[in-house]
């Protein structure tokens, strides 16, 4: 058997002094004086050449009457067939190569293919897809869904309201609403054979679909399907050098964003008012690009780590800019848009004792928005059309100090506290500075058999530079507005949680959390928002071969806001409650039928709600906001011979949402074309018989 | 919660759940010297023994002499670590020994302590972790020091094997179950109304955040909260001619990542949300009272029903329309 010595070990080699291994037993301090290497063969060292691993396939029959379900179950058709794999190849001299697939073939599937060679060279190549579904009863009078230009059909009659419009509910048909992408990678990776190593990946990424968007005129709108048809490229390349104590890497990221669609055209389905348009043109999300470079490191030394990285990135656009419909002189063809991003972050870490640690760190990041100020027409689509405005390209700018220790008191109990501050620097905003000081601290409790507990709390305090309200606003705002990003505001948290394991095979887990936030200066705006939430859990290991397992978690989110509807002090007050409830539990029963079959049986339910009140003088409601869902998975796997093993999966949904402000008809707000009523009520299943098979 | 000792038992559980075929059982029991010693008493022991250096006559073979029977042991050798042709791996160096430290006077009855991992050591995190960190440092790895998992004595064999042909949390199958094992809030998150695809692992936590640490908050992969979220929403990034100050700045003023009772994991729904920021004279700062039992509903206006404000000011993100200001083109 060959052996190659690494360069820690011929490093090893040279005289080491006798470290104190207060900091740990780096290898980089060990002491191998002493070591012959030579009489290290290494006989009982084992060593396998060969394929192994799983591979499977599976059919599925998917029963459901709402695409919704596809988000759970991968499958948008009545069959669903994937295929799986988990292979290795092991060759002489570390030649490996990998595939690692999973539902394959269905909607969620991905794949990861790996080969090269150990501590030299890997080759990546990989592929997912994420699609995610609304609905597929999006209602809608519109021709050419999916394209830049949305017609109302030849015989269409405008009118003042939606309820008069006689083709509406002639010319109406149904829409998909999902998104779908699809990401394909290579990556190359190579070691050298000492210090440096270096990578490059490529990544390619379709996402394409549609989702709802809004074309209006004046005070009348219309639901639209806006299509998505983006490419987005992205490589990422860099070098790493590293030593026993330090290293370094250079990274650059770029991302190249086109999207094949830039304008929506759509016609007006109501009678034109302002302007006396006909049609609109929306702009649509335009090409861009961002180029990113990154340098880090990091170096150690007798119980000190001080890591940085410094980065400056450039994000770019210039599509050329819509001029249909619009009619005005435009200051240039498109924006080149151009936005400098630079950052830094510095950390150190000391050891001080074995029981003491300190750390303090500064981070900054500062976003400078470098578009040229120009002034730009606004068009006659509402009641301030044809007056100039003037594009306003934020900047802002964070700073970070954090300062931190951890002490461990005793063994298992344990003392951690902080320091943090936070500036941040905007402009064209209603506030120049904001500035937050916040302590924390955590204690942690691990000495007592069975029992392990913590407990955090922190408090922080948001001010900043005087308060502006209308400074850039272009209708003027009302004075007592705290937009509640910038507002004075009095955080505080404390959270808990108590693990017990009385017995080897039984843990308990409760915890709590509690956050406060009280926007202590503000009159109009968001003046409080509390969230409390707690979870409990178990898991059992009744027997060797039977395991339950169970959660609940709860949380409630309070809000309350402000206003004013004579634009002077308080008149209305709102509270949003939202509440959720997820209860979820696990049964596994092994080894049945002479140890061949398995069966197990997951479920959870979680039941999402929101209710919002508004009260001025009388007390309105938003109705019910809610989604339910329980799903189900039984399943049971056989081992039919010793390689071949068979699993049958029964998955359930039932799902149920409703939303009262769009429970409503396409033409059930006269100023609204909507996509009527989108909410869900249904039970979909899923059963799905594969095989595996071991090589 | 102390994390080292459940995930492991997760792990095993998710193991034995996944994959039957790999056989493999937990070692329950606490190393024999446990019964002896006090863990100050094992830590002082192993830091001599590092610095006498005592390592063993030939290597893995004088280990393997008693531990060859464990198939736990040998399946070192079905992974990287374990891997005999790599000049990389721990086996072209110290060997067994490179992790567990000088074998010393261990091959005398198994008395002697020998640095160990996981579930069964009552070794500090802090000091298993300086073995691992000594070869796996890179930018990856380089905020574990006084990051979060480490504050919270996580050690790198609570979630990682390396006596495997597979390391089981490298899997996105598994990946969500461990880290909400801990993270229970972002579990209820993931099952509200609106959330990322986490629930059925098409995204797993490590498509934005870092377990091992990072310097941006949250140790998320990227320099800041947006330029995360661009990473898959490249449309946001812009820079667009007419820019909607949060959206620039920070996209979780309006949304919460993890999920939300609201659809578009919004914080809240309109119009409250965007009243909280905007009460200029005129029909932003007026009261929507929605079902009064007088007449009015919620669903009979353009402000509170179908897409409340963005009816009108559907470019919310921003605009690239020369007349976006308002956000309606």
């Amino acid at each position: 058997m060959k052996f190659k010595l690494n360069l820690i070990t011929l490093a090893l080699l040279a005289p080491a002094s006798l470290a104190m291994a207060a900091d740990g037993y780096d290898l980089a301090n060990a002491n191998t004086e002493k070591v012959k290497f030579s009489a290290w063969s290494c006989k009982g060292c084992v060593s396998e050449t060969g394929v192994s691993g799983t591979i499977g396939a599976g059919v599925g029959y998917n029963d459901s009457d709402d695409i919704r379900s596809a988000n759970a179950f991968a499958a948008e058709d009545d069959f669903a067939g994937k295929v799986d794999a988990d292979l290795s190849y092991r060759g002489e001299n570390g030649y490996r190569a990998s595939i690692e697939a999973d539902n394959l073939g269905m909607e969620n599937g991905r794949v990861d293919i790996n080969a090269g060679k150990l501590g030299q060279y890997n080759i990546n190549l990989n592929y997912r897809q994420i699609h995610t579904y609304k609905t597929d009863s999006a209602m809608s009078p519109y021709l050419g869904a999916g394209s830049g230009n949305l017609t109302l059909p030849a015989n269409w009659q405008t009118a003042g309201g939606s309820s008069e419009m006689p083709m509406l509910y002639d010319s109406l048909s149904p829409l998909e609403l999902s998104l779908k992408r699809k990401r394909a990678g290579l990556g190359l990776e190579y070691q050298g054979e000492e210090l440096w190593s270096t990578y490059v990946t490529y990544m390619r990424e379709e996402k394409t679909g549609l989702k709802t968007a809004s074309g209006s005129f004046f005070n009348q709108s219309m639901m639209l399907a806006e299509p998505v048809d983006y490419t987005t490229d992205t490589i990422e390349a860099g070098i790493k050098l590293k030593g026993d104590n330090w290293f370094t890497a250079l990274n650059y990221n770029g991302s190249f964003f086109k999207n094949d669609i830039q304008t929506l055209r759509f016609d007006n389905a109501f009678n034109p008012t302002f302007g006396a348009q006909r049609a609109g043109y929306m702009s649509l999300d335009p090409d861009n690009e961002s180029h990113t470079v990154t340098l880090s490191g990091q170096f150690a030394q007798k119980g000190a780590v001080v890591s940085g990285r410094l980065f400056a990135g450039q994000m770019t656009q210039d599509e050329a800019f819509i001029t249909s419909g619009y009619g005005y002189q435009l200051p240039q063809e498109s924006l080149d848009g151009k936005v400098d991003i630079l950052g830094m972050n510095l950390k150190a870490v000391k050891r001080a004792t074995r029981n003491l640690r300190i750390s303090g760190s500064y981070d900054y990041y500062d976003r400078d928005n470098q578009t040229q100020i120009q002034e730009w027409t606004q068009i006659s689509i509402n009641n301030v059309s044809g007056r100039v405005a003037y594009n306003t390209p934020y900047d802002n700018t964070s700073h970070k100090a954090k300062l931190a220790m951890d002490y461990r008191i005793a063994n298992g109990m344990k003392l951690d506290a902080g320091y943090d501050y936070r500036r941040d620097e905007r402009s064209y905003q209603d506030r120049e500075i904001t500035d937050e000081n916040s302590v924390w601290a955590r204690f942690s409790l691990n000495s007592f058999e069975h029992w392990n507990m913590w407990i955090k709390g922190s408090y922080g305090k948001r001010d900043g530079s005087e308060y502006e309200a209308s400074e850039w606003t272009s209708s003027e705002s009302n004075k007592l507005l705290r937009k509640y990003n910038l507002a004075d505001r009095k955080r505080t948290q404390v959270e808990a949680r108590v693990t017990h394991s009385p017995i080897d095979t039984l843990t308990l887990d409760f915890g709590a959390r509690y956050a406060l936030d009280d926007y202590n200066n503000t009159v109009i705006g968001l003046t409080e928002s509390k969230d409390l939430s707690y979870d409990a859990s178990i898991s059992y290991l009744l027997t060797d071969d039977l395991s339950l397992s169970a959660f609940y978690n709860h949380q409630t989110i309070d809000s309350d806001q402000a206003g004013s509807s004579n634009f002077s002090t308080v008149t209305w007050t709102g509270t949003v409650e939202d509440k959720v409830d997820v209860i979820g539990a696990g049964l596994a029963y092994d080894n049945l039928l002479e140890k061949k079959l398995r069966l197990g049986l997951d479920y959870t339910y979680s039941d999402s709600d929101s209710s919002t009140q508004v009260r001025q003088g009388i007390t309105g409601d938003y109705g019910d906001y809610y989604a339910k869902v329980h799903n189900v998975n039984l399943y049971a796997q056989y081992q039919a011979t010793e390689k071949m093993a068979l699993r049958l999966d029964y998955k359930m949904e039932k799902y149920e949402d409703n939303d009262a402000g769009n429970d409503i008809a396409p033409d059930g707000i006269w100023n609204l074309v909507s996509f009527g009523d989108n909410s869900h009520d249904y039970t979909a299943h899923l059963i799905m018989l594969s095989v595996n098979y071991r090589l | 919660m102390r994390i080292s000792k459940n995930i492991p038992t997760l792990l095993s559980a998710l193991l034995a759940t996944a994959v039957l075929s790999f056989g493999i059982t937990q070692v329950a029991h606490a190393s024999k010297w446990d019964a002896k010693m006090s863990p100050e008493e094992v830590e002082a022991t192993l830091d001599q023994k590092f610095a006498e250096g005592s390592y063993s006559s030939k290597g893995a073979d004088s280990c393997l002499m008693c531990h060859k029977k464990s198939e736990k042991v040998m399946d070192l050798f079905k992974g990287v670590h374990g891997a005999i042709d790599s000049s990389k791996s721990p086996m072209a160096g110290l060997q067994c020994e490179a992790c567990h430290g000088p074998m010393g006077k261990h091959n005398r009855g198994g008395n002697e302590p020998m640095i160990t991992f996981g579930k069964g050591s009552t070794l500090a995190a802090d000091k298993q972790n300086s073995v691992c960190l000594s070869c796996h440092q890179d930018d990856k790895r380089m905020s574990w020091n006084g990051g979060h998992h480490d504050n919270a004595d996580v050690a790198c064999a609570s979630c990682h094997s390396v006596h495997t042909a597979k390391d089981p949390v490298l899997s996105k199958n598994t990946e969500m179950e461990v880290c909400t094992s801990c993270h229970t809030k972002q579990k209820a998150d993931m099952n509200k109304r609106s959330s990322h695809p986490l629930k059925w692992a098409q995204m797993v936590c490590s498509d934005c955040h870092n377990p091992h640490g990072s310097t941006t908050d949250a140790d998320l992969n990227k320099a800041s909260v947006n330029d995360t979220c661009y990473s898959c929403h490249a449309e946001k990034r812009g820079p667009k001619l007419w820019e909607h100050a949060p959206v620039t700045e920070n996209c979780v003023t309006c949304h919460n990542p993890h999920g939300s009772v609201n659809d578009g994991m919004l914080k809240t729904r309109a119009p409250q949300l965007c009243q909280q920021c905007h009460a200029s004279d005129g029909h932003a700062s007026r009261a929507y009272l929605g079902n009064t039992g007088m007449g009015s509903q919620v669903n009979d206006n353009a402000f509170t029903g179908g897409r409340s404000c963005l009816n009108c000011h559907s470019q919310i993100h921003g605009s690239n329309h020369p007349s976006g200001k308002l956000f309606q083109r």
